[in-house]
């Protein structure tokens, strides 16, 4: 079953393309890598797919539904979660707070649910807020500040928040950036896990090994188009790719 | 002695020293004088409780609170004098009608960023102020609103100073009360996720325009509330009581107190309403010393008298149930 469908999305900024004419597919249970050169365009169409940019034209359709033209309010509610490039924790929160907030924007616990203290939709905001705090390993520090913790853990609370909205599709963009080869290792084993246990992710990254090794088909952007999509052996071997992003790689 | 009985004990005694302590005190010494400092100093500490929301949770940097104190005051003043309503009335309208105009004020704003929406208010502010001071038919202008009426509820003559500081000391009680399960509560967390980064918040699922406007609507009301209050224990208000100069000090508040924490922010206002009256004797140079203090503590305590991870500790443990799991399981949620 086809969960997201990207359907030629373009986005243009002024005069550049940024996004050209994409079109592509993830099934509910896959893990998709998107890779690319920088300036790709794969962080502006994470940016579409979740809303914080509008399509110039195209579409995007996800769980069957159109999504494009929704606020990003309503696309995370449909089950879309997604961590950021350029981490963005809440600093002055506690992990448990923070995490909370992926549980609270999904089941809506407005002003009356708290003055009322409706146990019912607390007791389910603080289940989904210490499962995700767990699966992450950082439930015994839940009430230390997320500003006092290490960069490397600041990832997998950002993943426990997205993980707290328990989504239909996890987008992860660039989650292995400045972590060093062990730390990525236990990432791409992490990552690894939870698709296992059933999450669609969809993962740009500029590490090759790490989406080579946990993707089972990977899509190749460069210069905002797609130029390649299939598995890694077969991306790895085809000729556009190893002239635009791999060959440019080796030389950096 | 356990979390929850230390908390019991820390409520009780601060509701004993604002309802038995504080009137038996002023009954012993009082002069009406001072009184009317107890009445304005719990006043205060409604406005400060409801920028807290706005400002200190959810981020929003306010510098037109004395304007919406103000729309209640005037509310309550007219409602009172021209319609004859009594307390039970004039409060909660005069809430209803300064959250009305916050939440129509919220609407354009509500997409400008910190320091443009911090202008905005300023402008709105200053706007309303003007109103005040100028639409001579209905505010009678700088010659301000005179109640007559005095404080009367369900026939009881309230206008004693006993009386009337219980009536303000329940409602900011009360008033305070939702403000501390709006701010310590899940709901509390998704606001402040706005303060931390309201794109990232979107992303989780949280509609950030209408929780601004939430916010402002609250925080709106329970500043009217505190002007309904205000009218009806001064007998007399004018526009100069809802200044720019006001809206500063509420913030003021606010920040000594710590930016994000309600005890804070209730402790806040009764050092900047009392001090300068305990330093009364000195003259002039109270204000001096009101200056030292405001300097001193942003100095040396610049997350505030009571910082917000204290006060979110301290409110959620002890007040609203645990938040915290023990080694027995989920102990969790209100409770």
């Amino acid at each position: 079953m086809t969960l997201l469908q990207v359907q030629g999305a373009t986005r243009r900024f002024g005069g550049l393309i940024a996004v050209d004419n994409v079109s592509m597919d993830v099934a509910a249970g896959e893990i998709v890598g998107v890779i690319g050169p920088n300036g790709a365009g794969k962080t502006t169409l994470f940016n579409l797919i979740s809303g914080f940019t509008p399509l110039s034209g195209g579409e995007i359709r996800f769980d069957g539904a159109r999504i494009d033209g929704e606020k990003t309010f309503a696309i995370a509610r449909k089950g879309v979660g997604r961590t950021f490039q350029n981490l963005r924790i809440f600093p002055n929160m506690s992990l448990f707070d923070n995490v909370s907030v992926g549980a609270i924007g999904m089941l809506g616990a407005g002003p009356l649910s708290s003055l009322r203290r409706d146990t019912k939709v607390a007791t389910e905001i603080a289940e989904r807020t210490w499962t995700a705090l767990e699966r992450v390993d950082l439930a015994r520090e839940a009430h230390t500040l997320a500003a006092n913790l290490s960069y490397g853990k600041r990832k997998y609370l950002e993943i426990a928040r997205a993980l707290a909205m328990a989504p239909k599709l996890l987008i992860l963009d660039e989650p292995a950036a400045g972590l060093n080869d062990s730390e990525t290792h236990t990432l791409a084993a992490f990552i690894r896990d939870l698709h296992a246990g059933g999450m669609t992710v969809l993962l740009v990254e500029h590490n090759m090994a790490l989406v080579m090794s946990i993707c089972r088909r990977v899509v190749v952007l460069a210069s905002g188009r797609k130029i390649a999509d299939g598995a890694p052996d077969a991306v790895r071997a085809d000729p556009l790719v190893l002239e635009s992003y791999l060959g440019v790689e080796e030389e950096a | 002695m356990s979390d929850r009985f230390r908390a019991r004990l820390i409520a009780i005694g601060f509701l004993a020293l604002v309802f038995v302590a504080a009137p038996a005190a002023l009954t012993a010494f009082g002069k009406s004088y001072y009184w009317q400092v107890a009445d304005l100093a719990l006043i205060f500490a409604l406005l400060a409780g409801s920028m807290h929301l706005v400002t200190g949770v959810a981020g929003l940097l306010q510098l037109g609170h004395a304007a919406f104190y103000g729309v209640g005051a005037y509310a309550a003043a007219l409602l009172a004098t021209k319609a004859g309503l009594s307390l039970a009335f004039t409060l909660p309208l005069a809430g209803l009608s300064a959250a009305t105009i916050a939440v129509l004020v919220a609407l354009p704003t509500m997409r400008l960023v910190s320091i443009y929406f911090a202008v905005a208010t300023l402008a709105i502010g200053q706007m309303l102020y003007l109103i005040m001071l100028n639409w001579v038919e209905v505010t009678k202008g700088p010659n301000g609103i005179m109640l007559f009426s005095g404080m009367k509820f369900a026939g009881l003559d309230l206008s004693r100073p006993l009386p009337t500081y219980l009536v303000v000391a329940a409602t900011v009680c009360v008033s305070l009360f939702v403000l501390h399960r709006l701010s310590h509560s899940y709901y509390g967390n998704a606001l402040r996720a706005l303060r931390e980064d309201d794109q990232c918040a979107d992303a989780m699922g949280v509609d950030t325009v209408r929780l601004k406007i939430e916010a402002f609507g609250v925080s709106g009301f329970f500043a009217g509330v505190a002007g309904a209050l205000w009218a009806h224990t001064a007998g007399f208000i004018s526009p100069p009581d809802f200044s720019f100069q006001t809206s500063i000090l509420i913030l003021a508040m606010v920040v000594v107190g710590g930016l994000g924490s309600l005890p804070g922010a209730v402790l806040g206002a009764f050092i900047l309403i009392l001090l300068p009256e305990a330093l009364r004797p000195f003259g002039d140079f109270r204000n001096i010393a009101v200056g030292v203090v405001l300097f001193a503590s942003i100095l040396f305590v610049p997350k505030g008298l009571i910082g917000e991870v204290s006060a979110l500790d301290f409110a959620r443990r002890q007040l609203a149930g645990a938040w915290r799991r023990d080694g027995a399981g989920a102990e969790i949620g209100w409770r």
